[in-house]
């Protein structure tokens, strides 16, 4: 019976595992393969074996270090605004008396929509003769270049791609909310707590899983942004939107060096993975101090 | 030991998947048309079937099987390419390492040189002095590497200085012909005057951008050209000394003064040209058709493209585009030879024009189109295009001159930054990359 069963579990199992291998297993070994390689695409058959040469190659390359902290900013601007965003979008859905389902529908549209499209309709939006600043104009305020302004580039693009992805992580927020025993704020009515004690006592102890789960997707969505600056802004003005991501694909695709891009690959990868370690070290070791202290009052 | 058996099962069945990747080319009959005794060509194009341009060559392809009709077969696929230029070289690529290039492919010009050097396309088998003169010397040009022939295209292309008749009339500004353009100090002198009137029409003298990806080298190389410099060396392996020249830097510096004297906006602004809010616009010969077609209300001329103030006569106006070539993997290329010439022929050139409005690559074709004996416009840019068309840098290392001159463009027109300083600096990241033909 059990080794019937395990057969029948490996033929399930089979093709999915196959596929990974051929399309996600495989690629990730060769990538590593070739970052210690001169890999070029246009004549595979001249590679060598280079050691670390790639990685010396790309640490002293400014333009890579540069998009690095591109993508760090990118990071730091779009985190707490999407993350905050979504939050507050869920707490006025959870709270609206009246079309809640619309709401939820609007909200959540841009997250279906393609990237490519968003991105060519904030360009209109942001355009120097666009609403944006036809509004502005309304407002008293002189036309701002936005995109095309190597300062205001990369945080037009944040607040874009926050609005963009926003709905996604609000209607995680909803769920949570509608999980959260209502008993708990009849309680908190009773002690006369005022709406700020109650959010900050009730609502964020409980969301508290979720934003920690949101916090991190949000976070390696953000480092792996390319396609909003590829369609906007082609990584310019003065490479002030020039990601690692976009560094990679140009790097392999248009100057062919699959072996440098590889490298560089392998360093994002490394970089995301540690970042993702210490934020779960960070917001788990605050919970679990936190539970080793309710638990030490409790005795 | 099941485990181990069914281990080695998903092996196969992987390596079956991949094996069934490969292409092999098919027996006579189980392609329509393809019947014994024909030889068989695959031919890979970059283009959607479904477009006029795919039905151009699909035209072009069956009409070459009539031609060849018992000799030869040709094949086409459609490989389309999407606009970050994927798609269709990543094809290419992944197919130069597994095997399975076909006979002839399509080539974007400025990329011949990268793929001769690495030996993804051959030279084709040699053409009479008859058959070579047909062809626009940009297109012979543009397909020679190292004295060889790798490639010949079906279409041409070339850039304009359009110009809004009415306020050119307004202002009393008349317009040289195409021997005697004007220079940069008489261009600038003309957009100083024009400034105020164009201020009145809520415009600018000029509209123009720096755009990311192949337009700015394509549009603004010609200005370093004209003042006799070259972007890269004729061998196209040393970039010290050209890049970054004097002419380079003069070039640049004309772009900042034109930004700095407000003859543009700094941020592209749409339709300023369309609109009639703009005197002068750089743009592809396409653009006639659009104007022509989606703007009927602009009084449209062409102006000879300006030339700097030591410009000794010779070529220097934006050329080229996709060509086909021969891939090394074609055994018999007398057969891909024929095949290529005919893609790029009389009669594909006129039925390329006819379908996509896109300029043909050979004399007679023009010749034969009466809208370029007829329509000024069109014989301007013709004229242009013949006389002086010079092809972009001929190098291996292509792809990352053309990047880099888009940025320095951006960061010395736009940014205001020191021009030499920016050059030197990217002439190190094209060195970079040319290291490893050094090497070979």
């Amino acid at each position: 019976m059990k080794k019937k069963n395990s057969i029948m579990g490996m033929a399930f199992f089979g093709p999915a595992l196959v596929l990974m291998v051929i399309f996600l297993f495989l690629p990730m070994v060769l990538t590593f393969i070739f970052s210690f390689t001169d890999y070029f695409a246009l004549n595979p058959g001249l590679t060598h074996f280079v050691g670390l040469e790639n990685y010396f190659e790309i640490f002293q390359d400014e333009l890579f270090l540069k998009s690095f902290l591109n993508t760090v900013k990118f990071v730091i601007i779009i985190v707490p605004l999407q993350c905050g965003g979504a939050l507050l979008l869920a707490l006025a859905i959870n709270k609206a008396a009246h079309c809640k389902k619309y709401f939820k529908v609007a909200f959540f549209i841009p997250v279906v929509m393609s990237l490519a499209v968003v991105s060519t309709l904030w360009m209109q939006i942001y355009s120097p003769e666009g609403i944006l600043n036809t509004l502005l104009e309304h407002l008293g305020i002189s036309a701002q270049p936005f995109i095309y302004s190597s300062k205001q580039a990369l945080p037009s693009i944040a607040i874009m791609s926050a609005w963009q992805g926003m709905g996604y992580q609000m209607i995680i927020f909803l769920g949570g909310l509608q999980n959260i025993n209502p008993a708990l704020y009849e309680a908190a009515e009773m002690d006369h707590a005022s709406a700020w004690q109650k959010f900050k006592d009730i609502t964020l102890p409980e969301l508290k899983p979720l934003c920690v789960f949101v916090f991190i997707t949000v976070t390696i969505g953000a480092f792996r942004m390319l396609v909003q600056p590829m369609v906007m802004t082609g990584g310019g003005p003065d490479h002030s939107t020039y990601t690692m991501v976009y560094d990679i694909y140009e790097t392999g695709t248009v100057n062919w060096e699959m072996g440098l891009a590889s490298t560089m690959a392998v360093v994002f990868t490394v970089f995301v993975v540690i970042l993702t370690i210490i934020q779960n070290v960070l917001t788990k070791g605050k919970e679990e101090r936190k539970l080793v202290h309710k638990k030490a009052k409790a005795r | 030991m099941k485990k181990r058996w069914m281990c080695l099962a998903g092996m196969a069945l992987a390596a079956a998947c991949l094996a069934g990747c490969q292409q092999k080319d098919p027996e006579p009959g189980e392609v329509a048309g393809y019947d014994p005794g024909e030889e068989y060509l695959s031919i890979w194009v970059h283009s959607i079937e479904d477009t006029e341009e795919g039905r151009a060559y699909r035209e072009a392809v069956e009409s070459f099987n009539e031609a060849f009709d018992g000799k030869y077969f040709a094949d086409i696929e459609f490989v389309p390419r999407n606009d970050s230029g994927g798609g269709y070289s990543d094809k290419v690529n992944a197919s130069v390492m597994s095997g399975g290039l076909p006979d002839v492919l399509t080539v974007d010009g400025p990329n011949i040189s990268a793929y001769a050097a690495n030996g993804i396309i051959q030279p084709l088998a040699e053409l009479t002095e008859e058959e070579k003169s047909a062809y626009l010397p940009s297109i012979i040009e543009q397909g020679t590497v190292n004295d060889q022939l790798y490639a010949l295209g079906v279409m041409e292309s070339s850039v304009g200085l359009y110009y809004n008749k009415d306020i050119l009339e307004e202002a009393g500004i008349e317009v040289p012909d195409a021997d005697h353009p004007w220079t940069w100090t008489e261009f600038q002198e003309i957009l100083e005057e024009l400034k105020p009137l164009m201020a009145e029409k809520d415009g600018y003298p000029l509209d123009m951008t720096f755009p990311v990806g192949e337009t700015s080298i394509y549009y603004f190389a010609p200005f370093v050209w004209s003042g006799g410099g070259e972007l890269v060396s004729e061998d196209g392996l040393t970039a010290d000394g050209y890049f970054n020249s004097e002419q380079t830097v003069t070039a640049m510096d004309y772009f900042r003064m034109i930004v700095e004297n407000g003859y543009m906006s700094e941020a592209p602004i749409d339709h300023l040209f369309e609109s009639g809010r703009a005197a002068f616009k750089f743009d592809g010969a396409w653009e006639v058709n659009t104007v022509y077609t989606s703007y009927p209300d602009i009084n449209l001329g062409v102006a000879p493209y300006v030339v700097s103030d030591n410009w000794d006569g010779g070529t220097y106006t934006p050329t080229g585009s996709w060509a086909f070539a021969a891939s090394t993997e074609a055994e018999d290329i007398e057969a891909a030879t024929e095949l290529v010439k005919w893609m790029s022929g009389v009669e594909s050139g006129i039925r390329i024009w006819n379908m996509t409005k896109s300029f043909p690559s050979t004399y007679e074709a023009f010749d034969s189109i009466d809208v370029f004996q007829t329509d000024e416009n069109y014989s301007v840019l013709y004229n242009q295009l013949s006389n002086y068309g010079h092809p972009r840098p001929k190098t291996p290392v292509y792809p990352q001159v053309s990047t880099c001159f888009q940025e320095t463009l951006e960061s010395v027109a736009l940014g205001g930054k020191d021009a030499q300083t920016e050059l030197d600096k990217q002439v190190k990241r094209i060195n970079t990359k040319l290291e490893r033909y050094a090497r070979e």
